[in-house]
């Protein structure tokens, strides 16, 4: 039995599958272009069920730049679902397609910054 | 391996099944959870061992527990075909589910999940031959080596094919039951998808398959799209799955037969009717 070269295999098929890699020979490329696109279709759905609001934010934009996204940056083995969808949520801050969420305590700080400077 | 040795036990038991008669049951989901209790005729669920943490089980699957309704852990990311090590800490989880449910069996799907330090998020088709069978029985061995409970494998449905099979589907889940005395839960949706999509013959695999060894059945909708048959569990479950379930309940009286419903859930009214259309195939 040879491990390690299943290992490589089933690894260039995900590479091909998540990554925008070469379809490795013997495939039906129809195949997996199809399966790529369930595949990418799947987590845009898992990551607009966790983060509503970045698919409220972008509207009908959001399945076009997910998938902008989703190649470019296949989910990392060990990372949560939850983690996922907040990285694509980072990815469009760091594009300028969203702005940085508010944190609470910033917005607190600065309330009270404002009370005490009217005082 | 204590569990496979209990599970052929109790296989060769009169009763046919280590399990009993689980009857028809639904996939427990939160988004139905105040449905499942209301829906006449669930005799059991089943429930996504990840999305369960042991501390914190949620009030509703409880209570049904509470009524009596067996509660049977599924999972979906073991991921054992994958040439990679199992990732122990997975199944360790499965196994304190199942015993924080109190159920009688554990199962996953022949597929993998990860490989290469990437995660697919989904079940993804193993390579039909004696390597990928190797390494996949020495993978189902160690799990059940962690398990307290027998263990099934359930064959998913595959949009793509690696080259180079030297099994058919059917001879390679005999095989892998044969090494490992695992079970099998046959998903008739999964079957009609690579009927439709990879030219299985779904009759030749229900008689070539060890059906002695069928913990229980699953049922799903799924949508045609391009010419492919896409297994959703988001559509209602088609006539042509019906008539599958039908075929197989010609062959072997099922431990138990299970509707899965993941997404754009429908009323009570017509996931009852399901319902009793799945128990209107396998009782005679």
């Amino acid at each position: 039995m040879n491990r390690e070269r299943l290992a490589g295999q089933q690894a260039e098929l995900l590479r091909a599958l998540l990554a925008g890699g070469e379809i490795p020979a013997g495939f039906d490329r129809d195949r997996v272009e199809a399966e790529v696109i369930v595949l990418r279709n799947k987590r845009k759905r898992v990551t607009a069920m966790i983060r509503p609001d970045l698919r409220a934010a972008l509207g009908a934009r959001y399945g076009e730049l997910f998938d902008v996204y989703a190649t470019g940056h296949p989910r990392a083995e060990g990372t949560r679902a939850r983690e996922d969808a907040d990285a694509f949520g980072d990815w469009l801050v760091g594009q300028g397609e969203l702005k940085p969420a508010k944190k609470r305590r910033w917005f607190l700080a600065a309330r009270a910054r404002e009370r005490s400077s009217r005082s | 391996m204590v569990a496979g040795v209990a599970a052929e036990a109790a296989v060769a038991d009169a009763s046919g099944s280590p399990l009993g008669k689980l009857g028809v049951g639904i996939g427990w989901r939160e988004e139905i959870d105040l449905s499942i209790p209301r829906l006449p005729g669930v005799d059991w669920v089943e429930v996504v061992a990840e999305n369960l943490h042991t501390e914190h089980l949620p009030e509703s699957l409880l209570d049904l527990r509470e009524r009596g309704l067996p509660v049977l852990p599924h999972g979906v990311s073991l991921s054992l075909g994958s040439a990679e090590p199992v990732d122990t800490r997975r199944v360790e989880h499965l196994a304190e589910v199942a015993n924080a449910l109190g159920a009688p069996m554990a199962s996953d799907h022949v597929c993998f999940v990860r490989a290469g330090g990437l995660d697919s998020g989904h079940l993804l088709p193993l390579p039909r031959t004696r390597e990928a069978l190797d390494v996949l029985v020495d993978n189902v061995k160690l799990t059940q080596s962690i398990l307290d409970v027998p263990f099934a494998l359930e064959n998913i449905a595959a949009l793509l094919e690696w080259p180079d099979a030297e099994l058919t589907e059917a001879q390679f889940l005999t095989e892998l039951t044969e090494r490992t005395g695992c079970l099998l839960i046959v998903d008739v949706a999964n079957l009609y998808a690579n009927a439709r999509n990879l030219k299985v013959d779904p009759e030749a695999f229900l008689d070539e398959i060890p059906l002695e060894r069928l913990a229980y059945v699953h049922v799903a909708g799924g949508v045609e799209r391009d010419g492919l048959y896409h297994d959703t569990h988001a559509h209602p479950v088609l006539p042509a799955v019906l008539d599958l379930l039908g075929e197989l309940r010609s062959r072997v009286d099922p431990p138990g037969v299970l509707l899965e419903r993941d997404d754009d859930y429908p009323t009570d009214s017509e996931l009852a009717s399901e319902l009793a259309a799945i128990r209107a195939v396998v009782t005679r």
